[in-house]
């Protein structure tokens, strides 16, 4: 069951890519991400004079050669990182048939991210949410870790309407130190909401990336016909001549993902638009680049 | 024209409108249903596009309902009829006459009387023949009797509203005589007019071989005109009177009449009484009167345009003069001798420019009576050996004289001087109660003739009539009353009694004015030029000797030849101002006006082909199929329909 949520072909050729903090970070163990600290980081920073406490096997005996004088070498520290992933499991996350299911497609998103940073030593946690449901799993590192986050997503069902500053907040609470946030979620809400959710995660100097997951109906509004649509949240309805109203239709939504990559570009938070037709792999290695 | 089908079964599909209504509905009903995350970009993009859907929804239904319907009556066969007189299927030879008469000016009477001509043509059996005129002819070419509809639907088109009337019964009588010739054995005259009463002088005028079609909208035709215009010159000024008449039941209020002579335009606003008339004055002052102009007096228009102006010409010379000489003048003028006698003037001279003088006995002793056409003496008691001459001179150059006697008349003094001018020998003077009987008949229409039993003489000079005097009047004893006698080239009148009611009640019987009247028409009375003239009246042009390129120019500006030999001018079809030209150069001109009898709108009784149960009977309707407008209909929404769904796809 965990196997099929887990795209372990993308994982293993996704091997190679790190997924970095872009600031540094201030983890305690080893690991990929610059650290507040100097020190045990095989990458030189700079020299200082030597001083009475410092370490004998860090001076550069090269330059004490050269300029008869004591030098020791300073090297950057890095860490591990914790990683908080927000899944939208809200009832308009289940849109789309088998593969192409926002939330299924979310949940190996997902799955396949954790698996990852897992992989590369991060501490990896969960939240599951909705307006009015949030599940919680706190950040743990280590590969064997995978199992717990498989199986919750496992047992994820989407329902509800989409609430994100609530998450968010908890979240926060949560993941007090240095944490970077994944958000996963068509985003079909407020955009003022997404900015507001999105500030409160700068603001506690944590970094952010959006995987907005949508299904390529929403996008191209290939309907024809006369449809009566149902909302999956609301249950509101509206009959619309799709063809009359497509033009117009895709332009408010293109208008609409170019303001939420406009937010995220003024608060510095990656963003990905993750149609349900594009491959996993694809959309983390444009996570992965950014 | 009505609407009918000639396969209304068919118009049981028109329930098929219904369909596409039906079909939306269904089609709302029965729409897929999905659900969808987006909605909300759903409805706010949906209510932008919720009014023009909208729109579009209902204009495509409508237009699809039009198509269907369309397409429905197509099969139903759509027809307009109209009632037409009932043809037998035997071939028909049909005069077709529209009445072009200036009433039929009256709103939309003519346009009705073609249409009219048109759906007969469309009805006629075939093998039929027709032919198309007017009732006037004017100038419009006749038409032959043509089996072509097509030709006779165009030569309808040429006939032209007239500004005259005919007389109907000769008009229509000559039509039918045409007809004679025609190659078939039935022969109609139709005739398409509004019956109005002028140009008919029998009222039944009904006839085996005459179709009336009534073309009238058979309500009250109320009607204002301008009727008479008179002119009186005086010293460096001219005073236009214009006669105003109201021929409906209602009183016209405010009524705008402009009144202009040469570049000068006077404007008064009127009220004219029910059938009343209202004189309005318009002095045009610091003119020079001995210049000839032309001006009009115009109202403001109401249904029949053609009568609501009129045309005049001013020329002081070519002013008629009378003189009036009265033997008593008195204070009041109504006790004058000559108080009637003026008033009968001035009531005849409304058609004419007349200039009327009244005298007292002293004032025409060292008179030149040159300058005059007639002359009245009333009860003029003194006579000088001058005078007399001056006057026999008048009478012998054309000039006429009408003598009334009276109180102050010596015998003595006009059997002396006036022997050579009076047409008898003053005898006596006698009373008694006569009253009047027509002697000799030759002059006089029938309306005076009857009437003259009431006219009551008390007192009369007895008269030695001469040989060459002839009596026109006498009283019941045979005396002479009214007298006439030709002399050189004038006449002389005498009544042997007073022109005012001291001795008899003749000024005051309805007599009176036929016999004035009688007496300023007469042809041989010396006549100055007129310059007025009633459409269609032959006018006689003085052309410039030895010069031949005289030529007419009439109110729209066309130049018109005159007939060389005889002079005269006939083309006076239009109202207005003509000019005569000859060499580009001004001679005179002459105005032409509508005849104002055919202002009064009154239908003769006869009864109506449309209106009558008889007739009705024997009407049918003439059927002219239209699916093929309504075809092209269908195929115009057909295009609109894919048009509109174009643009909003």
């Amino acid at each position: 069951m965990s196997n099929e949520i887990l795209d372990i072909e993308t994982a293993v050729r996704l091997k190679g890519f790190n997924f970095r903090a872009s600031s540094k970070v201030s983890g305690y163990k080893s690991g990929i991400h610059k650290s507040y600290y100097n020190g045990i980081s095989p990458d030189f920073l700079d020299h200082k004079e030597y001083s009475r406490g410092d370490e004998l096997k860090q001076i550069d005996w090269r330059l004490y050669g050269r300029h008869d004088r004591l030098y020791v070498k300073k090297f950057e520290d890095e860490v591990n990182m914790r990683w908080c992933i927000l899944i939208d499991k809200s009832a308009s996350m289940d849109y789309g048939d088998g593969e192409y299911n926002k939330f299924e497609y979310a949940k190996k998103l997902c799955a396949t991210l954790a698996y990852l940073l897992l992989k590369q030593g991060d501490s990896v946690g969960l939240v599951a949410f909705s307006e009015d449901d949030i599940e919680l799993i706190t950040p743990r590192a280590g590969s064997h870790f995978i199992t717990p986050i498989l199986d919750k997503l496992e047992t994820l069902k989407p329902s509800g309407s989409t609430g994100l500053k609530d998450p968010v907040l908890k979240a926060l609470e949560t993941y007090r130190s240095d944490a970077s946030f994944v958000i996963m979620s068509d985003f079909l809400i407020d955009s003022k909401t997404i900015e507001q959710s999105i500030k409160l995660i700068r603001n506690s100097r944590k970094e952010i990336s959006l995987f907005q997951v949508l299904h390529p109906d929403e996008t191209e509004f290939n309907f024809s016909g006369s449809i009566e649509f149902e909302d999956l949240e609301t249950a509101e309805k509206v009959i619309v001549d799709t063809g009359s109203l497509r033009h117009i239709y895709r332009k408010r939504v293109m208008e609409f993902i170019d303001k939420l990559k406009h937010i995220c570009h003024e608060n510095e938070t990656r963003y990905v638009l993750s149609p349900t037709n594009q491959t996993i792999e694809k959309s983390l290695i444009q996570i992965a680049n950014k | 024209m009505n609407l009918s089908f000639l396969s209304p079964l068919f118009l049981i599909g028109l329930a098929a409108i219904a369909l596409p209504v039906i079909a939306h509905l269904i089609s709302r009903k029965n729409s897929l249903k999905k659900s969808f995350p987006a909605v909300k970009f759903l409805i706010s993009t949906q209510g932008q596009l919720a009014s023009r859907s909208r729109i579009k929804d209902l204009v495509l239904l409508l237009l699809r309902a039009l198509i269907l319907a369309l397409i429905v009556l197509i099969f139903a066969k759509p027809a307009v009829f109209s009632f037409s007189q009932k043809m037998d299927k035997t071939p028909v030879s049909v005069a077709i006459v529209i009445d072009n008469s200036f009433s039929m000016g009256y709103e939309d009477n003519f346009k009705r009387a073609q249409d009219k001509a048109q759906d007969m043509i469309d009805s006629l059996p075939d093998g039929s023949f027709a032919f198309i005129t007017a009732l006037i002819p004017d100038n419009y070419n006749e038409s032959h009797l043509l089996e072509n509809t097509r030709l006779l639907r165009k030569s309808i088109n040429e006939i032209e509203l007239s500004f005259s009337f005919t007389d109907n019964e000769e008009r229509l009588q000559d039509i039918f005589s045409y007809l004679q010739n025609a190659p078939t054995e039935k022969k109609i005259v139709a005739l398409i007019t509004d019956f109005q009463k002028n140009g008919w002088s029998n009222e039944d005028v009904r006839k085996p071989w005459l179709e009336l079609i009534d073309i009238s909208n058979g309500t009250n035709s109320p009607n204002h005109a301008v009727s008479g215009i008179d002119l009186n010159y005086i010293n460096d000024s001219i005073r236009v009177v214009s006669r105003v008449s109201n021929f409906s039941n209602d009183i016209v209020a405010e009524l705008l009449t402009t009144t202009q002579l040469g570049k000068q335009e006077i404007r008064e606003f009127i009220d004219i009484d029910p059938q009343n008339s209202n004189a309005l004055e318009a002095s045009f002052t610091n003119y020079d009167i001995s210049l000839p102009g032309s001006g009009s007096v115009q109202t403001t228009h109401d249904k029949l345009k053609a009568d609501d102006v009129r045309y005049f010409i001013s020329n002081y010379k070519e002013e008629s003069r009378i003189l009036i000489v009265d033997g008593d003048p008195r204070e009041d003028s109504r006790l004058s001798e000559t108080y009637y006698l003026a008033r009968a003037l001035e009531t005849i001279s409304e058609n004419a420019a007349t200039n009327i003088t009244i005298l007292d006995n002293n004032s025409i002793l060292n008179k030149d009576l040159s300058d005059y056409q007639l002359v009245y003496l009333a009860n003029v008691g003194e006579i000088t050996p001058s005078f007399a001459k001056e006057l026999e001179k008048f009478v012998n150059d054309g000039g006429t004289v009408v003598i009334f006697l009276g109180n102050r008349v010596s015998m003595g003094s006009y059997n002396a001087l006036l022997k050579n001018i009076l047409p008898g020998e003053l005898l006596s003077l006698k009373e008694d109660n006569l009253s009047l009987i027509l002697s000799s008949a030759s002059i006089f229409p029938k309306d005076i003739t009857d009437r003259t039993d009431q006219i009551r003489v008390e007192k009369l000079f007895n008269i030695s009539i001469h040989p060459e005097s002839e009596v026109l009047f006498k009283t019941t004893d045979d005396s002479p009353f009214l007298i006439k006698k030709e002399l050189g080239k004038g006449n002389v009148f005498m009544f042997s009694s007073t022109a005012d009611t001291s001795w008899n009640n003749f000024s005051i019987t309805p007599v009176f004015l036929p016999v004035i009247k009688m007496i300023h028409d007469l042809p041989n009375i010396k006549k100055n030029k007129s310059r007025h003239y009633f459409v269609g009246e032959p006018v006689k042009i003085e052309t410039i000797e030895g010069n031949d390129s005289t030529i007419i120019v009439d109110p729209r500006g066309k130049e018109l030849k005159v007939n060389i030999e005889s002079g005269e001018f006939q083309n006076t079809w239009l109202p207005g101002i003509y000019r005569v030209e000859t060499d580009s150069k001004l001679n005179y001109s002459f105005a032409v006006n509508v005849d104002p009898r055919e202002s009064k709108l009154e239908k003769i009784s006869i009864p109506s082909i449309e209106s009558s149960p008889e007739q009705t009977r024997d009407l049918v309707k003439v059927f002219k199929e239209i699916w093929r407008y309504f075809l092209w209909g269908v195929i115009a929404l057909f295009v609109s329909e894919a048009a509109f769904r174009g643009i909003f796809s």
